[in-house]
């Protein structure tokens, strides 16, 4: 199971791979585009695995389906080293996070009743719907274009605050339309 | 346990334009579905997978763990990814096959004003946990800090805290 592309130089080791990825994991604080970005870095320009060419396409087709950032790891690691590669390299760049949050998480459930720790926890949800609030703008200008952009955007809300429809199933009705239009506007070029 | 695998399961399999969705795919499942936690456990979660390295979709971990233990927390974060993982390798073998990237891209564009509506929607109801004066007040504050300095999330959250803390 060795991918497609021949290299001249040995190739790199499973565990490398892994041991990469676990710090980026470990480093890449911020979500999503910071993430790729140290990723890129790391990848493209330090160890040069894959070309940047190759990145951006791992990149684009790591939008399909969840987190991007872990789908540009994934496919980083498939190019390297086929399945195995791809596997640890997910692994690698989860695992991190995943100890950390599994350790606050039962530090948060075991502590929860304490005093001081509920007004702490009291103090930062405001703030934390206040950077929501912040992201939904910044995607808005950046991602709502026209109106047909500001109708989705604004049924989708509607459905799932105003009239409480399943979130689920609205942004599966927004995938089938966005690919029935997509198709449509292909037709026309 | 199984109840939890499926679950998250189909969100991963609708996991789709980026971290954000998760807020308000988890939210309505969780909290409003199954009640396996409330709003304001759901929040600090939020906080929480903030606050860490990594995916903000780390916030699948703490729902998970919140719900059936360190098991549960290690099930949901499998459940979740399982779905990208796998579609990303297929993505990498038949990488020079896929020419259609185009019409992915052009989709993918159409479904985040969706996108967008819907993390609105997160913030509307994560909004009714609010009561008092000043967690409207604190809400305004960061979100002007937010959309108008480049203060760093983490720093910002750990801030509010010490600032619940005296209040």
């Amino acid at each position: 199971m060795t991918p497609t592309v021949t290299r001249q130089n040995p190739p790199v080791s499973l565990w490398e791979i892994f041991a990469l990825f676990c710090k980026v994991g470990l480093t890449g604080f911020g979500g999503g585009m910071a993430i790729v970005a140290l990723t890129e870095r790391m990848v493209v320009q330090e160890k040069q695995w894959v070309t940047a060419e190759e990145f951006l396409h791992g990149l684009a087709f790591g939008q399909i389906l969840g987190p991007f950032s872990l789908n540009t790891c994934t496919f980083v690691g498939y190019r390297l080293r086929g399945v195995a590669g791809g596997v640890l390299a997910a692994v690698g760049f989860l695992l991190p996070s995943f100890l950390i949050v599994s350790l606050l998480a039962w530090l948060y459930l075991r502590f929860q009743h304490l005093q001081l720790l509920k007004k702490a926890l009291a103090g930062t949800n405001p703030v934390v719907i206040g950077l929501i609030c912040a992201v939904v703008l910044d995607m808005g200008k950046k991602q709502v274009h026209g109106y047909s952009g500001w109708l989705l955007a604004l049924s989708a809300f509607a459905a799932a605050a105003l009239l409480q429809l399943n979130v689920a199933l609205v942004l599966a009705a927004a995938v089938v339309w966005a690919f029935v239009r997509a198709l449509y506007l292909r037709r026309l070029s | 346990m199984l109840t939890l695998a499926w679950t998250y399961l189909k969100i991963g399999l609708i996991f789709f334009g980026g971290g954000y969705v998760l807020i308000p795919l988890l939210q309505h499942l969780l909290v409003d579905q199954y009640r396996w936690l409330t709003l304001r456990e759901f929040l600090d979660g939020v906080a929480i997978s903030q606050l860490t390295p990594g995916p903000l979709a780390m916030l699948a971990t703490f729902t998970g763990v919140r719900v059936a233990g360190f098991g549960g927390g290690l099930v949901a974060t499998i459940c979740i990814f399982l779905p990208c993982v796998v579609l990303m390798l297929l993505v990498g073998k038949y990488y020079n096959r896929l020419k259609e990237i185009d019409l992915i891209r052009v989709t993918l564009d159409g479904v985040l004003p969706a996108v967008v509506g819907l993390v609105a929607s997160a913030a509307w109801s994560l909004g009714t946990t609010l009561g008092s004066l000043h967690e409207w007040l604190l809400l305004i504050a960061a979100f002007c800090l937010f959309r108008w300095t480049s203060v760093n999330p983490m720093l910002m959250i750990l801030g509010s805290g010490l600032i619940g803390m005296l209040l």
